[in-house]
Protein backbone atom coordinates (compact mmCIF):
# COMPACT_ATOMS: atom_id res chain seq x y z
CA UNK A 1 0.00 0.00 0.00
CA UNK A 2 1.39 3.25 -0.84
CA UNK A 3 2.10 6.23 1.86
CA UNK A 4 1.69 9.85 1.40
CA UNK A 5 5.31 11.89 3.19
CA UNK A 6 4.29 15.27 4.13
CA UNK A 7 7.57 17.28 4.23
CA UNK A 8 8.09 21.09 4.78
CA UNK A 9 12.06 21.60 3.72
CA UNK A 10 13.39 19.08 5.25
CA UNK A 11 11.34 17.85 7.99
CA UNK A 12 8.96 15.25 7.78
CA UNK A 13 5.50 16.56 9.04
CA UNK A 14 3.25 13.52 8.67
CA UNK A 15 2.60 10.23 7.24
CA UNK A 16 -0.58 9.10 5.38
CA UNK A 17 -1.78 5.46 3.53
CA UNK A 18 -3.64 5.23 0.70
CA UNK A 19 -5.87 2.93 0.90
CA UNK A 20 -9.14 2.18 -0.75
CA UNK A 21 -10.50 5.52 0.67
CA UNK A 22 -9.16 8.54 -1.14
CA UNK A 23 -7.28 11.80 0.75
CA UNK A 24 -8.06 14.76 0.39
CA UNK A 25 -5.39 17.54 0.58
CA UNK A 26 -5.80 21.31 0.95
CA UNK A 27 -5.99 24.27 3.69
CA UNK A 28 -9.73 23.37 4.92
CA UNK A 29 -9.46 21.20 8.02
CA UNK A 30 -11.86 18.77 6.34
CA UNK A 31 -9.02 17.39 4.45
CA UNK A 32 -7.77 14.51 4.67
CA UNK A 33 -3.97 16.05 4.91
CA UNK A 34 -3.96 19.10 6.07
CA UNK A 35 -1.43 22.06 4.62
CA UNK A 36 -1.49 25.14 6.59
CA UNK A 37 -0.45 27.56 4.01
CA UNK A 38 -1.30 30.44 2.42
CA UNK A 39 -0.44 29.43 -1.13
CA UNK A 40 -2.50 26.11 -0.42
CA UNK A 41 -6.31 26.71 -1.98
CA UNK A 42 -8.61 25.29 0.62
CA UNK A 43 -9.69 22.17 -1.41
CA UNK A 44 -6.58 22.07 -3.44
CA UNK A 45 -5.94 18.18 -5.04
CA UNK A 46 -6.65 14.94 -3.69
CA UNK A 47 -5.01 11.36 -4.19
CA UNK A 48 -7.05 7.92 -5.02
CA UNK A 49 -6.76 4.65 -6.22
CA UNK A 50 -8.45 3.73 -9.72
CA UNK A 51 -7.58 -0.16 -10.71
CA UNK A 52 -4.64 -0.60 -8.79
CA UNK A 53 -2.83 2.64 -10.09
CA UNK A 54 -2.16 5.67 -7.27
CA UNK A 55 -3.41 8.89 -8.60
CA UNK A 56 -3.27 12.66 -8.20
CA UNK A 57 -5.67 14.97 -9.57
CA UNK A 58 -5.70 19.08 -8.86
CA UNK A 59 -8.57 20.52 -7.71
CA UNK A 60 -8.16 23.54 -10.12
CA UNK A 61 -6.42 25.29 -7.97
CA UNK A 62 -5.02 28.48 -7.90
CA UNK A 63 -1.05 27.74 -7.57
CA UNK A 64 -1.12 24.70 -8.97
CA UNK A 65 0.08 21.25 -8.15
CA UNK A 66 3.70 19.89 -9.34
CA UNK A 67 4.86 16.20 -9.69
CA UNK A 68 8.67 16.05 -10.04
CA UNK A 69 8.76 19.90 -10.73
CA UNK A 70 5.94 19.52 -13.43
CA UNK A 71 2.45 21.05 -13.30
CA UNK A 72 -0.18 18.56 -13.44
CA UNK A 73 -4.36 18.08 -13.71
CA UNK A 74 -4.61 14.06 -13.48
CA UNK A 75 -1.35 12.11 -13.08
CA UNK A 76 -0.56 8.70 -12.36
CA UNK A 77 2.08 8.52 -9.33
CA UNK A 78 4.76 6.09 -8.45
CA UNK A 79 7.10 5.65 -5.47
CA UNK A 80 9.50 8.21 -5.23
CA UNK A 81 7.62 10.87 -7.25
CA UNK A 82 7.80 14.60 -5.55
CA UNK A 83 4.39 16.38 -5.09
CA UNK A 84 4.81 20.06 -4.61
CA UNK A 85 1.54 21.91 -2.85
CA UNK A 86 2.36 25.32 -2.08
CA UNK A 87 6.14 25.21 -0.22
CA UNK A 88 5.30 21.88 0.94
CA UNK A 89 6.80 18.53 -0.41
CA UNK A 90 4.75 14.83 -0.64
CA UNK A 91 6.83 12.07 -1.27
CA UNK A 92 5.01 8.91 -2.41
CA UNK A 93 6.31 6.11 -0.83
CA UNK A 94 5.98 2.36 -0.33
CA UNK A 95 4.84 1.42 3.22
CA UNK A 96 7.32 -1.14 3.48
CA UNK A 97 10.50 0.79 1.96
CA UNK A 98 12.65 2.81 4.34
CA UNK A 99 12.23 5.93 3.50
CA UNK A 100 16.03 7.35 4.04
CA UNK A 101 14.78 11.09 4.52
CA UNK A 102 14.77 10.62 8.10
CA UNK A 103 17.74 12.91 8.99
CA UNK A 104 19.32 14.58 6.47
CA UNK A 105 22.47 15.47 8.49
CA UNK A 106 25.59 14.79 6.31
CA UNK A 107 24.25 13.58 3.13
CA UNK A 108 24.78 15.92 0.49
CA UNK A 109 21.34 17.32 -0.92
CA UNK A 110 20.86 19.13 -4.10
CA UNK A 111 21.01 22.97 -3.06
CA UNK A 112 17.30 24.08 -3.56
CA UNK A 113 16.90 26.96 -5.57
CA UNK A 114 17.57 29.89 -3.49
CA UNK A 115 14.48 31.80 -4.66
CA UNK A 116 11.41 30.33 -4.52
CA UNK A 117 8.45 30.67 -7.15
CA UNK A 118 6.26 33.79 -6.67
CA UNK A 119 2.72 32.56 -5.91
CA UNK A 120 -0.45 34.44 -4.84
CA UNK A 121 -1.92 34.57 -1.78
CA UNK A 122 -4.87 32.00 -2.03
CA UNK A 123 -8.37 33.62 -3.41
CA UNK A 124 -10.39 33.59 -0.02
CA UNK A 125 -7.29 34.76 2.00
CA UNK A 126 -6.67 37.32 -0.45
CA UNK A 127 -9.67 38.73 -0.85
CA UNK A 128 -9.79 39.06 3.18
CA UNK A 129 -6.68 40.75 2.98
CA UNK A 130 -7.19 43.65 0.42
CA UNK A 131 -10.59 44.51 2.23
CA UNK A 132 -8.76 44.38 5.27
CA UNK A 133 -5.77 46.64 3.87
CA UNK A 134 -8.65 48.82 1.84
CA UNK A 135 -10.19 49.58 5.47
CA UNK A 136 -7.64 49.95 7.68
CA UNK A 137 -6.07 52.56 4.56
CA UNK A 138 -9.46 54.41 4.79
CA UNK A 139 -9.91 55.03 8.81
CA UNK A 140 -6.47 56.37 9.15
CA UNK A 141 -7.11 59.10 6.39
CA UNK A 142 -8.85 62.20 7.01
CA UNK A 143 -11.49 62.65 4.21
CA UNK A 144 -9.43 65.46 1.95
CA UNK A 145 -12.66 68.04 2.22
CA UNK A 146 -12.63 68.13 5.73
CA UNK A 147 -8.65 68.94 5.37
CA UNK A 148 -7.45 72.79 5.43
CA UNK A 149 -6.24 72.90 2.10
CA UNK A 150 -1.93 73.12 1.62
CA UNK A 151 -1.18 76.35 0.33
CA UNK A 152 1.95 78.02 -1.08
CA UNK A 153 2.18 81.24 -0.57
CA UNK A 154 5.32 83.43 -2.15
CA UNK A 155 6.70 85.85 -0.21
CA UNK A 156 9.69 87.11 -2.39
CA UNK A 157 10.78 85.91 -6.13
CA UNK A 158 9.19 86.18 -9.24
CA UNK A 159 6.77 83.82 -10.16
CA UNK A 160 3.27 83.30 -12.16
CA UNK A 161 0.89 83.38 -9.53
CA UNK A 162 1.51 84.71 -5.80
CA UNK A 163 -0.65 81.54 -4.26
CA UNK A 164 -0.63 78.09 -5.30
CA UNK A 165 -3.21 75.56 -3.58
CA UNK A 166 -2.00 72.04 -3.76
CA UNK A 167 -3.98 69.72 -5.47
CA UNK A 168 -1.62 67.20 -7.40
CA UNK A 169 0.21 64.77 -5.85
CA UNK A 170 3.54 65.73 -7.74
CA UNK A 171 4.32 70.27 -7.27
CA UNK A 172 7.01 71.12 -9.24
CA UNK A 173 8.59 74.35 -8.53
CA UNK A 174 10.57 75.70 -11.71
CA UNK A 175 10.52 76.79 -15.21
CA UNK A 176 9.07 73.30 -16.65
CA UNK A 177 6.11 73.33 -18.69
CA UNK A 178 4.93 70.86 -16.00
CA UNK A 179 5.59 73.07 -13.16
CA UNK A 180 3.03 74.81 -10.93
CA UNK A 181 4.94 77.66 -9.72
CA UNK A 182 6.48 78.81 -12.77
CA UNK A 183 9.34 80.37 -12.32
CA UNK A 184 10.73 83.82 -14.14
CA UNK A 185 14.24 84.58 -15.19
CA UNK A 186 17.21 83.60 -17.49
CA UNK A 187 18.95 81.27 -15.11
CA UNK A 188 15.94 79.55 -13.82
CA UNK A 189 15.84 75.83 -13.75
CA UNK A 190 13.42 73.75 -15.25
CA UNK A 191 13.11 72.08 -11.91
CA UNK A 192 14.43 73.18 -8.90
CA UNK A 193 12.36 71.88 -6.02
CA UNK A 194 9.04 69.31 -5.67
CA UNK A 195 6.87 68.67 -3.01
CA UNK A 196 5.10 65.39 -3.14
CA UNK A 197 1.75 64.54 -1.54
CA UNK A 198 2.01 61.04 0.50
CA UNK A 199 -0.86 58.44 1.00
CA UNK A 200 -1.81 59.96 4.18
CA UNK A 201 -2.21 63.63 3.02
CA UNK A 202 1.27 65.15 4.50
CA UNK A 203 3.42 67.16 2.18
CA UNK A 204 6.98 66.40 1.54
CA UNK A 205 9.39 68.94 -0.23
CA UNK A 206 12.55 67.29 -2.50
CA UNK A 207 15.54 68.49 -4.20
CA UNK A 208 16.05 68.24 -7.76
CA UNK A 209 18.04 70.75 -9.69
CA UNK A 210 18.42 73.00 -6.37
CA UNK A 211 18.12 72.13 -3.18
CA UNK A 212 16.19 73.93 -0.99
CA UNK A 213 16.11 74.98 2.25
CA UNK A 214 13.05 74.60 4.68
CA UNK A 215 13.29 77.23 7.86
CA UNK A 216 17.11 77.70 7.01
CA UNK A 217 17.61 74.23 7.00
CA UNK A 218 18.91 72.79 3.63
CA UNK A 219 16.73 69.77 2.43
CA UNK A 220 19.26 66.80 1.97
CA UNK A 221 16.25 64.73 1.87
CA UNK A 222 12.37 64.22 1.66
CA UNK A 223 11.35 66.43 4.25
CA UNK A 224 7.82 66.64 5.85
CA UNK A 225 6.64 70.53 5.47
CA UNK A 226 4.36 71.92 8.25
CA UNK A 227 2.05 74.95 8.41
CA UNK A 228 4.19 77.84 8.84
CA UNK A 229 7.51 76.46 7.12
CA UNK A 230 9.78 79.02 4.74
CA UNK A 231 11.04 77.70 2.04
CA UNK A 232 13.85 79.21 -0.35
CA UNK A 233 14.78 78.08 -3.07
CA UNK A 234 16.07 79.27 -6.46
CA UNK A 235 15.68 82.96 -5.79
CA UNK A 236 12.16 82.63 -4.30
CA UNK A 237 10.59 82.47 -0.89
CA UNK A 238 7.95 80.65 0.09
CA UNK A 239 5.45 80.06 2.87
CA UNK A 240 3.58 76.85 3.38
CA UNK A 241 0.39 76.98 5.14
CA UNK A 242 -2.76 74.66 5.51
CA UNK A 243 -5.71 77.24 4.95
CA UNK A 244 -9.62 77.04 5.61
CA UNK B 1 13.44 65.77 -24.39
CA UNK B 2 17.00 63.25 -24.32
CA UNK B 3 16.32 60.00 -22.66
CA UNK B 4 19.16 57.56 -22.55
CA UNK B 5 18.15 54.20 -21.81
CA UNK B 6 19.58 50.32 -21.35
CA UNK B 7 17.91 46.86 -21.09
CA UNK B 8 18.73 43.28 -20.43
CA UNK B 9 17.03 40.21 -19.20
CA UNK B 10 18.14 37.00 -18.58
CA UNK B 11 17.04 33.35 -17.08
CA UNK B 12 19.34 33.17 -14.59
CA UNK B 13 21.25 30.03 -13.18
CA UNK B 14 18.40 27.98 -12.03
CA UNK B 15 15.21 28.30 -14.08
CA UNK B 16 14.20 26.54 -17.31
CA UNK B 17 12.64 29.46 -19.32
CA UNK B 18 12.51 33.43 -18.78
CA UNK B 19 9.11 34.43 -17.68
CA UNK B 20 10.24 38.00 -17.67
CA UNK B 21 9.22 40.21 -20.57
CA UNK B 22 10.10 43.97 -21.27
CA UNK B 23 9.45 46.50 -24.07
CA UNK B 24 10.66 49.89 -24.30
CA UNK B 25 9.22 52.84 -27.01
CA UNK B 26 11.74 55.38 -27.01
CA UNK B 27 10.07 57.47 -29.22
CA UNK B 28 7.45 57.86 -26.63
CA UNK B 29 9.66 57.67 -23.49
CA UNK B 30 7.66 54.38 -22.36
CA UNK B 31 9.23 51.48 -20.68
CA UNK B 32 7.62 48.74 -19.71
CA UNK B 33 8.50 45.46 -17.68
CA UNK B 34 6.33 42.26 -16.30
CA UNK B 35 7.51 39.41 -14.19
CA UNK B 36 5.51 36.28 -15.36
CA UNK B 37 3.95 33.51 -12.96
CA UNK B 38 2.24 30.12 -13.21
CA UNK B 39 3.41 26.58 -14.09
CA UNK B 40 4.99 25.46 -17.48
CA UNK B 41 4.79 28.77 -20.53
CA UNK B 42 1.84 30.30 -18.44
CA UNK B 43 4.48 32.91 -16.73
CA UNK B 44 5.88 34.02 -20.31
CA UNK B 45 2.57 34.34 -22.04
CA UNK B 46 1.45 36.61 -19.18
CA UNK B 47 4.31 38.46 -18.95
CA UNK B 48 4.04 38.91 -23.10
CA UNK B 49 0.57 39.72 -22.87
CA UNK B 50 1.15 42.36 -20.28
CA UNK B 51 3.71 44.46 -21.90
CA UNK B 52 2.20 44.21 -25.01
CA UNK B 53 -0.99 45.04 -24.32
CA UNK B 54 0.31 48.31 -22.07
CA UNK B 55 2.20 49.36 -25.50
CA UNK B 56 -0.48 48.70 -27.63
CA UNK B 57 -2.96 50.90 -25.45
CA UNK B 58 -0.49 53.52 -24.94
CA UNK B 59 0.36 54.25 -28.41
CA UNK B 60 -3.49 54.09 -29.39
CA UNK B 61 -4.23 56.54 -27.30
CA UNK B 62 -1.20 58.83 -28.50
CA UNK B 63 -3.33 58.68 -31.87
CA UNK B 64 -6.40 58.98 -30.84
CA UNK B 65 -6.82 60.74 -27.64
CA UNK B 66 -10.70 60.46 -26.54
CA UNK B 67 -9.96 56.95 -26.03
CA UNK B 68 -12.12 56.33 -23.14
CA UNK B 69 -10.20 55.24 -19.85
CA UNK B 70 -10.47 51.42 -18.48
CA UNK B 71 -11.26 52.37 -14.88
CA UNK B 72 -11.84 55.39 -12.86
CA UNK B 73 -9.91 58.68 -13.58
CA UNK B 74 -7.90 59.32 -10.50
CA UNK B 75 -7.51 63.18 -9.40
CA UNK B 76 -4.47 64.46 -8.59
CA UNK B 77 -2.24 62.97 -11.20
CA UNK B 78 -2.22 64.03 -14.96
CA UNK B 79 -3.48 62.87 -18.10
CA UNK B 80 -0.50 60.72 -18.90
CA UNK B 81 -0.45 59.68 -15.78
CA UNK B 82 -4.45 57.92 -15.59
CA UNK B 83 -3.35 56.89 -19.50
CA UNK B 84 -0.67 54.31 -18.15
CA UNK B 85 -3.12 53.13 -15.24
CA UNK B 86 -5.77 52.62 -17.69
CA UNK B 87 -3.41 50.62 -20.29
CA UNK B 88 -2.58 48.39 -17.14
CA UNK B 89 -5.80 47.45 -15.78
CA UNK B 90 -6.47 46.80 -20.11
CA UNK B 91 -3.28 44.12 -19.93
CA UNK B 92 -5.27 42.71 -16.58
CA UNK B 93 -8.39 42.28 -18.65
CA UNK B 94 -5.99 40.92 -21.19
CA UNK B 95 -4.05 38.01 -18.81
CA UNK B 96 -7.37 37.49 -17.16
CA UNK B 97 -9.64 36.38 -19.80
CA UNK B 98 -6.83 34.04 -21.38
CA UNK B 99 -5.87 32.86 -17.74
CA UNK B 100 -9.97 31.86 -17.54
CA UNK B 101 -10.08 29.95 -21.22
CA UNK B 102 -6.88 28.10 -20.92
CA UNK B 103 -6.59 24.68 -19.58
CA UNK B 104 -4.29 24.60 -16.77
CA UNK B 105 -3.74 27.63 -16.76
CA UNK B 106 -5.67 29.43 -14.01
CA UNK B 107 -3.34 30.96 -11.49
CA UNK B 108 -1.18 32.39 -14.58
CA UNK B 109 -0.49 36.15 -13.76
CA UNK B 110 1.47 38.98 -13.99
CA UNK B 111 3.57 41.82 -12.75
CA UNK B 112 3.84 44.98 -14.08
CA UNK B 113 6.26 48.40 -14.06
CA UNK B 114 5.68 50.99 -16.30
CA UNK B 115 7.51 54.35 -16.57
CA UNK B 116 6.47 57.00 -19.05
CA UNK B 117 8.52 60.43 -19.39
CA UNK B 118 6.50 63.72 -19.79
CA UNK B 119 9.57 66.81 -20.13
CA UNK B 120 10.79 66.39 -16.43
CA UNK B 121 7.72 64.52 -14.95
CA UNK B 122 7.50 60.65 -14.91
CA UNK B 123 4.48 58.82 -14.49
CA UNK B 124 5.09 55.60 -12.60
CA UNK B 125 2.79 52.63 -12.45
CA UNK B 126 2.40 49.32 -10.84
CA UNK B 127 0.95 46.34 -9.94
CA UNK B 128 3.17 43.45 -7.89
CA UNK B 129 6.34 42.93 -6.65
CA UNK B 130 8.56 44.15 -9.52
CA UNK B 131 9.94 47.54 -8.57
CA UNK B 132 11.31 51.23 -10.20
CA UNK B 133 13.58 53.20 -8.33
CA UNK B 134 15.18 56.68 -9.26
CA UNK B 135 19.14 57.68 -7.93
CA UNK B 136 19.42 61.03 -7.50
CA UNK B 137 22.88 62.39 -6.31
CA UNK B 138 23.16 59.58 -4.24
CA UNK B 139 20.15 59.02 -3.02
CA UNK B 140 18.16 55.49 -3.92
CA UNK B 141 15.09 55.09 -3.50
CA UNK B 142 12.10 53.08 -4.04
CA UNK B 143 9.41 54.88 -6.09
CA UNK B 144 7.06 51.74 -5.44
CA UNK B 145 5.51 49.33 -2.79
CA UNK B 146 5.42 46.01 -3.44
CA UNK B 147 2.20 44.29 -3.53
CA UNK B 148 3.68 41.22 -1.49
CA UNK B 149 2.12 39.87 1.61
CA UNK B 150 5.37 40.41 3.61
CA UNK B 151 5.29 44.57 2.47
CA UNK B 152 1.87 44.79 3.83
CA UNK B 153 2.74 43.02 6.65
CA UNK B 154 5.82 45.43 7.53
CA UNK B 155 3.63 48.84 6.08
CA UNK B 156 0.72 47.80 8.69
CA UNK B 157 3.29 47.25 11.80
CA UNK B 158 2.81 43.51 11.91
CA UNK B 159 6.30 42.58 10.76
CA UNK B 160 9.64 44.41 10.88
CA UNK B 161 11.89 44.84 7.68
CA UNK B 162 14.68 42.38 8.86
CA UNK B 163 11.72 40.11 9.65
CA UNK B 164 10.38 40.51 6.32
CA UNK B 165 13.51 39.81 4.34
CA UNK B 166 14.25 36.08 5.66
CA UNK B 167 10.21 35.34 5.74
CA UNK B 168 9.72 32.02 3.89
CA UNK B 169 6.45 34.42 2.44
CA UNK B 170 8.30 36.66 0.43
CA UNK B 171 7.47 35.37 -2.87
CA UNK B 172 3.32 35.69 -1.67
CA UNK B 173 1.82 38.43 -3.41
CA UNK B 174 -1.99 40.10 -2.79
CA UNK B 175 -2.25 41.77 -6.35
CA UNK B 176 -1.04 40.92 -10.00
CA UNK B 177 -2.38 41.15 -13.24
CA UNK B 178 -4.26 38.26 -14.27
CA UNK B 179 -5.90 36.85 -11.17
CA UNK B 180 -8.66 39.15 -10.53
CA UNK B 181 -11.12 40.62 -13.61
CA UNK B 182 -10.50 44.08 -12.28
CA UNK B 183 -7.27 45.30 -10.38
CA UNK B 184 -6.36 48.19 -8.60
CA UNK B 185 -3.30 50.13 -9.91
CA UNK B 186 -0.73 52.20 -8.09
CA UNK B 187 -0.18 55.20 -9.98
CA UNK B 188 2.31 58.49 -8.60
CA UNK B 189 4.65 60.86 -10.33
CA UNK B 190 8.38 61.84 -10.08
CA UNK B 191 10.37 64.04 -11.10
CA UNK B 192 13.64 63.01 -13.60
CA UNK B 193 16.09 65.99 -13.79
CA UNK B 194 19.37 65.67 -15.30
CA UNK B 195 21.50 63.37 -13.62
CA UNK B 196 19.24 61.19 -12.73
CA UNK B 197 18.93 57.22 -13.40
CA UNK B 198 15.44 55.50 -13.12
CA UNK B 199 15.72 52.08 -12.65
CA UNK B 200 12.92 49.21 -13.38
CA UNK B 201 13.58 45.40 -12.35
CA UNK B 202 12.52 42.31 -11.62
CA UNK B 203 12.49 40.90 -8.28
CA UNK B 204 15.42 38.25 -10.20
CA UNK B 205 17.54 41.30 -9.23
CA UNK B 206 16.80 42.74 -5.74
CA UNK B 207 16.64 39.04 -4.30
CA UNK B 208 20.27 38.77 -5.22
CA UNK B 209 21.75 41.97 -5.19
CA UNK B 210 20.92 44.35 -2.21
CA UNK B 211 19.81 48.28 -2.73
CA UNK B 212 23.14 49.37 -2.30
CA UNK B 213 25.04 47.19 -4.14
CA UNK B 214 22.45 48.48 -7.32
CA UNK B 215 22.66 52.26 -6.72
CA UNK B 216 26.52 51.67 -6.86
CA UNK B 217 26.17 49.96 -10.21
CA UNK B 218 24.25 52.42 -11.47
CA UNK B 219 26.25 54.87 -9.62
CA UNK B 220 30.13 53.52 -11.63
CA UNK B 221 28.51 53.20 -14.90
CA UNK B 222 27.40 56.08 -16.86
CA UNK B 223 26.26 54.57 -20.06
CA UNK B 224 22.80 52.99 -19.09
CA UNK B 225 23.50 50.09 -21.65
CA UNK B 226 26.61 48.91 -19.22
CA UNK B 227 24.43 49.71 -16.03
CA UNK B 228 21.65 47.86 -17.16
CA UNK B 229 24.24 44.47 -18.33
CA UNK B 230 26.21 45.20 -15.05
CA UNK B 231 23.14 45.00 -12.96
CA UNK B 232 21.85 41.50 -14.77
CA UNK B 233 25.81 39.76 -14.88
CA UNK B 234 25.93 40.66 -11.15
CA UNK B 235 22.44 39.47 -10.22
CA UNK B 236 23.69 35.92 -12.09
CA UNK B 237 27.14 36.25 -10.19
CA UNK B 238 24.76 36.14 -7.09
CA UNK B 239 23.14 33.22 -7.66
CA UNK B 240 20.56 33.98 -10.46
CA UNK B 241 18.08 32.16 -8.91
CA UNK B 242 15.45 33.17 -10.56
CA UNK B 243 15.09 35.00 -13.98
CA UNK B 244 16.59 38.83 -13.96
CA UNK B 245 15.31 41.57 -16.18
CA UNK B 246 16.52 45.59 -15.45
CA UNK B 247 15.62 48.67 -17.57
CA UNK B 248 18.21 51.34 -16.85
CA UNK B 249 16.84 55.50 -18.05
CA UNK B 250 18.91 58.41 -17.25
CA UNK B 251 18.23 61.88 -18.27
CA UNK B 252 21.24 62.74 -20.71
CA UNK B 253 22.39 66.44 -20.31
CA UNK B 254 20.94 68.75 -22.29
CA UNK B 255 23.76 70.52 -24.06
CA UNK B 256 27.38 71.08 -23.48
CA UNK B 257 27.04 74.69 -24.42
CA UNK B 258 28.76 77.67 -22.13
CA UNK B 259 25.52 78.89 -20.95
CA UNK B 260 24.37 75.11 -19.61
CA UNK B 261 28.13 74.92 -18.18
CA UNK B 262 27.60 78.09 -16.37
CA UNK B 263 23.99 76.88 -15.18
CA UNK B 264 25.38 73.98 -13.58
CA UNK B 265 27.90 75.52 -11.84
CA UNK B 266 25.28 77.11 -9.99
CA UNK B 267 23.52 73.83 -10.05
CA UNK B 268 22.69 72.59 -6.12
CA UNK B 269 23.63 76.11 -4.17
CA UNK B 270 20.22 77.45 -2.81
Amino acid sequence: MAKLVLKFENSVLKEMPVGSKEVSIGRSPENGLVIDNPAVSHYHARVFNEEGRLMLEDFGSMNGTFVNGQRVKMVTLKPGDSVGIGKHTIVVSESREMDGFASGNGSAKPAAPKINETVMLDTKERREFLQKVAAVGESSQVAPSRLKVPTLIVRKGRTNQKEYALNDKLTVVGKSGMATVKLKGWFAPKAAAQITRRDDHSYYIGAADKVPSVNGQPVLHPTILSSGDIIVVAGIEMEFVYRD
Amino acid sequence: MEMEFGAQSDTGCVRDNNEDSYRVAPEMNLFVLSDGMGGLEAGEVASRLAVDTVLAHCREAEMNPSLPLSGERIEGVSDRSNRLASAIRSANEIVYRTAQQGAGQRGMGATVVAVWCTDERISVAHVGDSRIYRLRAGNFEQLTQDHSFVAEEVRHGKMTAEEAATSTMQNVLVRALGIEPAVEVDVSEALLTEGDSVLLCSDGLTRELSDAQIAAVLGEHQEAKAAAKRLVELAKQAGGGDNVTAIVLRRAAKSNGAIARIGRLFKHSA
